[in-house]
């Protein structure tokens, strides 16, 4: 019995030398790399969510696309429609520019309503030319085709360049200032 | 564990180890098989825990990149803000230069416009070059470009698309300047350290 536990000892520690413990080690091993890669895959994708420059160019394209169509708007309306086409006007501004529509709209409804016109706008091209992702604030620049049809007479055609301001606001961007980029400032 | 799967793994656990033997005679069969298991779970937990890290760690890697490389990031426009002035002044001064002449003066121009021009842009500007060389002569017209305002739509390290409104200045002598507004988009490629205008069409 005794002679038999010594034996017994002996084989034990023996395998533990011999056998277990390089593939322990290895064992180990892919576990720790393992976690290394799971620590590093959650490192990756916490800079990923805290890259600057990929939230800045997110903020950049959503101003862009929300200019253009903000743009679309404000050069579309239908006087058969005025209610909704002067709505979707004041969708899609805030600030000065919001305030200057509200104040203005039932004068402008009835100018519409009398010149009985509908113009359409199709954006050409446009880019954002400043963006300030802190304070909510980008400029872009778009080029428009508006043609507007009136009761008589051959729709017109015209295509304008107009430069806006957009302010972030819980909504989205909105335009907050748009005008027809200056002619003929800059020459000499 | 089914009840014969244990008894094999013991019967041939005890052909080498002398402590299996000792177990199948000393204890009965259902706790060799408790042992057995026991043994195995660090190594079955251990396996899958691997497998766990690994799956996490992939798929985080992955989301990680679905966050950074999306059509966003990929446009440098004002992201790369250095870069951004750069092709937005070199595209201004090159369309100032080559929609600028006077009479007499057309020979700079074309020269001018051989150093900021390739591709298809200069094949263009060749062909209506031509007629404009002849006029400015008869005419005695100048014209100048200014560029009121310009936009990177698209850029990347080697090529941008940008958009450009122009004021163009026509002058007859003895008669009162006209001012034309225009916009143009531009493609223009990096090719020597420097942004050449491959392409000029109106918007």
């Amino acid at each position: 019995m005794e002679r038999r536990r010594t034996a017994t000892v002996n084989t034990e520690s023996g395998g533990t030398t011999g056998t277990r413990n390089p593939l322990l080690l290895a064992a180990l091993a892919l576990v720790v790399c393992a976690a290394g890669a799971a620590g590093w895959g959650g490192w990756q994708r916490y800079e990923a969510s805290h890259d600057d420059a990929a939230s800045f160019a997110q903020a950049r394209d959503d101003a862009l696309a929300a200019g253009e169509q903000a743009v679309q708007n404000m050069n579309t309306l239908d006087h058969k429609a005025l209610e909704q086409g002067l709505d979707s006007w004041e969708q899609s501004t805030t600030g000065d520019l919001h305030r200057q529509l509200v104040d203005g709209r039932d004068d402008f409804a009835r100018q519409i309503a009398e010149a009985k016109t509908v113009s359409t706008a199709k954006v050409l091209s446009g880019a954002v030319t400043e963006l300030d992702q802190r304070a909510g604030r980008a400029g872009v620049m778009v080029a428009l085709r508006v043609t507007v049809t009136a009761p008589e007479g051959e729709p017109a055609v015209k295509e304008s360049r107009l430069l806006g301001t957009l302010t972030r606001t819980a909504g989205g961007w909105k335009l907050s200032a748009l005008g027809q980029a200056p002619v003929g400032s800059t020459a000499g | 564990m089914s009840a014969s799967g244990a008894t094999t793994t013991v019967s041939s656990d005890a052909a080498l180890d002398p402590e299996a033997e000792e177990a199948r005679t000393g204890t009965p069969d259902p706790e060799v098989g408790a042992d057995v298991s026991r043994r195995r779970w660090p190594r079955v937990l251990g396996a899958l825990l691997t497998v766990a890290l690994i799956a996490t760690g992939g798929a985080l890697y992955a989301e990680g990149r679905q966050l950074r490389d999306t059509p966003a990031t990929a446009n440098l426009a004002l992201t790369d803000a250095e870069a951004t002035t750069r092709v937005t002044g070199d595209v201004s001064s090159a369309l100032s230069k080559v929609f600028s002449y006077g009479p007499g003066a057309t020979a700079g121009t074309r020269a001018a416009a051989e150093r900021v021009l390739a591709g298809k842009a200069l094949q263009q500007y060749a062909t209506l070059f031509g007629q404009v060389e002849r006029q400015s002569a008869d005419q005695k017209l100048t014209l100048t470009t200014e560029v009121v305002r310009a936009g990177v739509t698209r850029l990347t390290d080697d090529s941008a698309h940008l958009l450009v409104f122009l004021d163009q200045v026509y002058e007859r002598r003895g008669r009162t300047p006209t001012t034309a507004s225009a916009q143009l988009t531009v493609t223009a490629e990096l090719r020597d350290g420097r942004w050449w205008i491959v392409e000029i069409g109106s918007t």
